[in-house]
């Protein structure tokens, strides 16, 4: 009884050390990995801000808000962008749904001190490859609009622009011709 | 539906329609057509003119087509029955019944006063052809003879006119893109004829430069292949010269010709007065219309031609079911409810998103039914909801209608009458209906919760553009979700359809009582 169980204390210890000895390896392997792919090893480094991105829910009637760190960036302009990408790139919850066709792009950032405007400029696939609907047009408005208020708080008005054109609409409901007034917009 | 009688419906309709426009005093038909090319991307398109005056030839266009052809914003005061557009950034405010119109603070007077008709403000094209030239300089080209209107600047080749006097010599200096040949004759006494071959020339802007030394005045005449330059000399001028200087090569190059005057005797030609004086009409009392019962009624069949809008799951298209469902609405409202009814398309083709609500106006609708199916990104959505305008006015709208308003005080209106005078944006002509587009949108909800089954999302407030022109009751159903297959397929069954349709007919009648109850009928 007791030499079976010397036995199997010394299978146990056997084991620990040879998963010691992998996991070490791995380790190792890992951060050698990890140094020959410089670019996590920047984001770490990068200060880095939390900004709040909003999505719609499956239903379509309401925004779900996710928060993500993003790396700073030098100016507002280039801001606007890196908070865009990560909108156009999707929620990672399960409850939010991307409002914005795919295959969207923002091709500019443009922002008016004096008018306290900011333009955005997108590719022509979100109005083309709009699913339409109303409630899909408000919901690529919307999450668009609440992003940027609840993010760059000096931004007053936004203008969307399509290939750089003004247009009436996205899908045949809400004005976008003139710049939204952020704060008032429903 | 039966198709036949939906057409029997439609012939009957239109019928009705044209014997009321001949009863309708306020309703003018065109009497001519002003063809519009555009420089840009727009395709050319005809647009209707009318003469509005018994006494007078005059052609008068709406303010409708003027804002759209020259991309204006209109401003609109009910009150002072004054019209504001602003074209790029000059104002041009209008008074109906009224021969001036302010040009920034410049009051110009028109040959026939700007009227009222078909529910728009009728413009003389006496504005097209001679104010707006001189203000958006060098864009508009009206042909007169021809009715045809060029916008934006075609390629010329003969770029621009000066006239100088350098010591005691008078010159017309034409700066040419391109070398071109020319002939002058100076066979009419005072007048000296250019032509130019192949020249392509801004026919506004050479007449609108101001004569020098010999050069009384100049008058400029493009036709398909050539220019012509009329150069109304002073009797002095006794001889003239043309010579052509070439320097430099490439882009770069700069090619003028050059017509030298010599002087002889010097008689003077007085100046030709300017046609502008303030402003002394009285204004009209404000004339709005109320009626005592709803009885015409303007369905709006959302989208339409190249705009399928959503497209279902297994197909349907959304232009087709809401056209489908606004013929029924018709059928249901002039038949057993008694109502006049006008559709603003009733074919699958485009109808601009304003030109709906110009439609609605222009017919004199009491209210306004947009109709619609939702779509979303995910099947999971779905229910029905009917939306009013929410009357969002941006900072920059309110400081424009400041500057309107300042308008109207440099024609000495009394500055305490000015807050009373609020300009509006035309185009949020909405704005005074909010109140009872609630409530008819409240009832609709109401009603189509009563006959459908699918899930309630209540009455919302938007920004939605179709409304927003609408001087009457205005409101847009969205009935159910295509991007639902379950909704989808409701959408294609002619019970679920008769459903939507009933739901909006009782609310339509019901809103009717209830004003009907409040302003009793033939109350103004």
């Amino acid at each position: 009884m007791i030499e079976t169980n010397l036995g199997r204390k010394i299978v146990v210890v056997v084991l620990v050390v040879a998963a010691v000895v992998a996991g070490a390896y791995l380790v190792r392997r890992w951060i050698e990995r990890a140094g020959e792919r410089p670019r996590p090893v920047q984001i770490v480094s990068e200060e880095t801000r939390s900004v709040t991105l909003y999505f719609a829910n499956r239903e379509a009637d309401g925004f779900e808000a996710e928060t993500r760190e993003i790396p700073v960036r030098e100016g507002l302009e280039s801001e606007v962008e890196a908070v865009m990408a990560a909108l156009i790139e999707g929620p990672r919850g399960r409850d939010g749904i991307s409002a914005i066709p795919p295959g969207t792009a923002l091709l500019q950032v443009f922002w008016s001190e004096e008018t306290q405007t900011l333009y955005l400029n997108f590719n022509r696939t979100i109005v083309s490859a709009h699913p339409g609907g109303s409630a899909g047009e408000y919901y690529t408005l919307g999450t668009i609009i609440r992003t940027i208020g609840a993010n760059f708080p000096q931004a007053r008005n936004l203008q969307l622009l399509v290939d750089g054109h003004q247009v009436e609409t996205l899908a045949g409901h809400y004005a976008i011709d003139r710049p939204i007034e952020i704060m008032k917009w429903r | 539906m039966a198709a036949a009688s939906a057409a029997a419906w439609l012939a009957e309709s239109a019928g009705a329609e044209a014997a009321r426009a001949g009863a309708d005093p306020e309703r003018v038909n065109p009497s001519a057509t002003l063809g519009v090319i555009y420089a840009d991307e727009r395709p050319t398109e005809n647009v209707p003119l009318y003469r509005l005056e018994p006494q007078s030839d005059e052609l008068f266009v709406s303010a409708f087509d003027l804002a759209r052809i020259f991309r204006a914003t209109r401003y609109w005061n009910p009150s002072a029955r004054k019209l504001s557009l602003r074209i790029e950034n000059r104002s041009y405010l209008f008074t109906i019944d009224t021969r001036v119109v302010v040009v920034d603070d410049a009051p110009v007077l028109l040959r026939v006063p700007a009227r009222f008709a078909n529910g728009s403000l009728m413009v003389p094209l006496e504005f097209v052809s001679d104010v707006l030239p001189e203000s958006a300089f060098g864009r508009v080209e009206l042909d007169e003879r021809r009715l045809v209107l060029t916008i934006g600047s075609p390629r010329y080749n003969i770029t621009a006119l000066a006239f100088e006097e350098v010591d005691g010599d008078s010159r017309a200096v034409l700066e040419l893109a391109e070398e071109l040949l020319y002939h002058v004759d100076a066979e009419t006494p005072g007048l000296l004829r250019l032509k130019i071959y192949g020249g392509r020339l801004n026919t506004l802007l050479v007449n609108a430069t101001p004569g020098a030394g010999l050069f009384n005045r100049v008058r400029a005449e493009q036709t398909e292949h050539d220019a012509y330059l009329f150069f109304d000399v002073r009797r002095s001028a006794e001889r003239f010269r043309v010579e052509f200087l070439g320097a430099g090569e490439g882009p770069d190059a700069r090619r003028r010709l050059v017509i030298h005057l010599e002087r002889g005797e010097l008689p003077e030609i007085p100046e030709v007065e300017f046609a502008g004086r303030r402003m002394t009409e009285i204004l009209d009392e404000a004339r709005r219309v109320r009626r005592g019962e709803i009885v015409k009624v303007a369905i709006d069949p959302g989208h339409g031609g190249i705009d399928k809008g959503k497209v279902g799951p297994s197909g349907l298209l959304e232009k087709d079911v809401n056209l489908d469902l606004a013929l029924m609405l018709g059928e249901l409202l002039a038949g057993e409810y008694g109502m006049e009814v006008m559709l603003t398309r009733t074919r699958d083709e485009l109808v601009p998103l304003t030109r709906r609500a110009e439609i609605a106006n222009e017919w004199g609708a009491d209210v306004f039914i947009s109709i619609h199916c939702n779509g979303w990104y995910h099947a999971d959505a779905g229910g029905f909801e009917t939306f009013f305008l929410s009357p969002a006015q941006s900072e920059e709208d309110k400081r424009l209608a400041m500057e309107e308003n300042a308008s109207l005080r440099f024609e000495g209106i009394a500055s305490d009458d000015l807050d009373d005078l609020g300009f509006i944006l035309w185009d949020m002509a909405q704005n005074e209906f909010i109140s009872e587009s609630s409530r008819l949108a409240e009832l609709i909800q109401r009603e189509l919760a009563q006959v459908l089954e699918i899930r309630n999302r209540g009455v919302k407030q938007a920004g939605m553009i179709v409304l927003k022109g609408c001087r009457m009751p205005a409101v847009l159903v969205e009935t159910a979700f295509l991007s639902n297959p379950a909704e989808e397929r409701l959408l294609a069954s002619g019970e679920f359809r008769a459903g939507v349709v009933r739901g909006i007919a009782e609310a339509v009648d019901r809103y009717r009582g209830r004003i009907a109850r409040v302003q009793p009928r033939g109350k103004e």
